[in-house]
């Protein structure tokens, strides 16, 4: 366990290294946060309600959003892909450490590191924009929340390694993650705007992906704005989505280590 | 003078010829990018269908309109990201030195930083893209007369080199600073604002989006260009606007190549 601590401390000490490229990283992070709070301010106008959302709920949907990616999509995983390309993988198998543990250790400081600076974004658009932040009203609603959320932070972090596992045998491994790891997850999961304003086809079609899990739903059940029946099927299927990527990704590891070659390694 | 354009846009078309065989020498990176893009723009037509079905207008303009602001959006961002890409791959040059070999060819110092890469994949979207903004203009009557489509074709010239502008000021600081990703995403981010009509934005929003990252200046305007007529004043502004924001970019590279510190070489 102790080693794993030190592996995070290391990584949080990495991004000190490269401050400027974290500050810009954390304001680009807070100019998309407001370019989104202007472009549904604008949508809105005078209107109090669009959508099925009235505007507290949408700006408290997309305040959700800057926590939630802070969260859950903050991630080191993408670089096990290069990792297997250049053959630095090779460094990981020979040290007595489990490579899904380290990478869990890394991803828990950039999550920690992320989030903290997140809470400042969203307390500079709340003094801004100075509206009602909408909150549960139900004690049980901030348990369903938090267990979506432990799933959902799971649940992405497989996901991710998995889209990296395809290093294993292919070169091009920025494409895949540029289709599935940022423009599907990007739409998919809520995070550009809430799915459920779409044609129910459409939302049907998304909501049999693992995306929707990761954002839509734990920012609905903030909101209360589904049913406790359809919270516990949300819940229940997120956690089918994990247990079958926890199973993929362990799968293709395996699998593509038999096929790894440390080609520069 | 004259000689030296022309000789540079042939040695530009060889280096975009010689980006396109490395690009589609990668089979599934060429295909996965592409479909990325083509699925973007789609999913972005869902939410825009999904917003006006529910409002009929927006600031005042009618869907038809808001589609063309879209469309003109689309085909500016491809058309930069087409001779822009180059910029994405400076940083590279700068921090490993090697930016210093191109330094020595007697070309323009900002010609590898931003005409270094074209990319094909974008020029893969603008061909269809410029197919259907062809038949959307002609089957919804939007030409308001032949000079405006002239006016139009004009403002994307002016576009392009409010464009090269942008990408210097980016490029001076990569020098200054040796960040530019985050300083790139910043400036899309922003752009993406212009995806619809920039009147809807608040007065203070849109003086930073004219004057600050002049996306109003580069989608904006051209689009509007097409609708119906624009004052005099209005093209001799943006013009102007256009002469002085390229002419302070220069200023600003200069500035910055003198400081060029040539580490690692």
């Amino acid at each position: 366990m102790q080693k794993y601590l030190t592996l995070a401390k290391v990584s949080l000490q990495e991004y000190f290294v490269y401050r400027l490229n974290f500050y810009l990283w954390r304001f680009r992070n807070l100019i998309s946060l407001l370019a989104l709070v202007f472009f549904w301010l604008a949508i809105y106008g005078s209107r109090p309600s669009f959508l099925n959302y009235t505007k507290d709920q949408m700006l408290t949907y997309i305040v959700g959003i800057a926590f939630l990616r802070g969260l859950i999509f903050s991630s080191r995983t993408a670089d096990l892909a290069g990792t297997i390309r250049n053959g630095d993988l090779n460094k990981w198998l020979l040290t007595p450490l489990s490579i899904f543990k380290s990478l869990l250790a890394r991803d828990l400081s950039d999550k920690l590191l992320n989030t903290l600076f997140s809470f400042l974004e969203i307390f500079i658009v709340l003094k801004l924009f100075a509206f009602s932040f909408a909150g549960p009203t139900h004690l049980l609603t901030y348990l369903y929340f938090f267990v979506i959320v432990i799933l959902a932070f799971f649940l992405y972090f497989f996901i991710s390694i998995t889209l990296s596992e395809t290093g294993f045998w292919t070169e091009d491994i920025w494409a895949t993650r540029w289709l599935f790891g940022i423009i599907f997850l990007d739409f998919f999961s809520g995070s550009i705007f809430p799915i459920d304003i779409l044609p129910s086809q459409a939302v049907h079609l998304i909501n049999l992906t693992p995306f929707p899990y990761l954002i839509f739903y734990p920012a609905k059940i903030w909101l209360e704005q589904i049913s406790q029946a359809e919270t516990l099927k949300a819940i229940f299927i997120c956690f089918v989505w994990l247990i079958f990527f926890f199973w993929l990704s362990r799968f293709l590891f395996k699998k593509g280590l038999k096929h790894y070659e440390a080609y520069g390694g | 003078m004259k000689h030296t354009v022309a000789k540079t846009i042939k040695i530009w078309w060889h280096v975009a010829l010689m980006a396109a065989q490395s690009q589609l020498s990668s089979g599934w990176s060429g295909i996965g990018f592409i479909l990325g893009k083509i699925f973007r723009i789609l999913l972005f037509f869902v939410f825009l269908f999904t917003i006006l079905q529910t409002t009929k207008n927006l600031a005042n303009y009618n869907q038809d309109q808001v589609i063309w602001f879209f469309l003109v959006f689309t085909f500016i961002d491809s058309l930069i990201q087409f001779v822009f890409r180059g910029v994405y791959q400076f940083r590279a040059l700068v921090l490993s030195g090697n930016y210093d070999l191109d330094l020595l060819k007697p070309l323009p110092t900002f010609f590898r930083p931003l005409f270094g890469w074209a990319d094909f994949q974008d020029l893969v979207i603008l061909i269809p893209l410029v197919f259907s903004m062809a038949w959307f203009v002609i089957t919804r009557h939007l030409v308001f007369s032949f000079p405006s489509l002239l006016l139009f074709l004009f403002l994307i010239i002016v576009s392009m080199s409010v464009a090269l502008g942008l990408h210097l000021f980016i490029i001076s600081l990569c020098i200054l600073t040796t960040e530019i990703d985050h300083l790139v995403m910043i400036y899309r981010d922003v752009q993406a604002l212009a995806r619809f009509p920039t009147d809807i934005y608040a007065p203070v929003i849109q003086t930073v989006i004219t004057y600050v990252v002049p996306i109003v200046v580069m989608i904006t305007i051209p689009a509007k260009a097409l609708l119906g007529p624009l004052s005099f004043l209005t093209v001799a502004s943006v013009c102007l606007f256009a002469a002085l924001f390229c002419f302070l970019a220069f200023r600003l590279w200069y500035f910055a190549l003198a400081r060029y510190s040539s580490a690692s070489s």
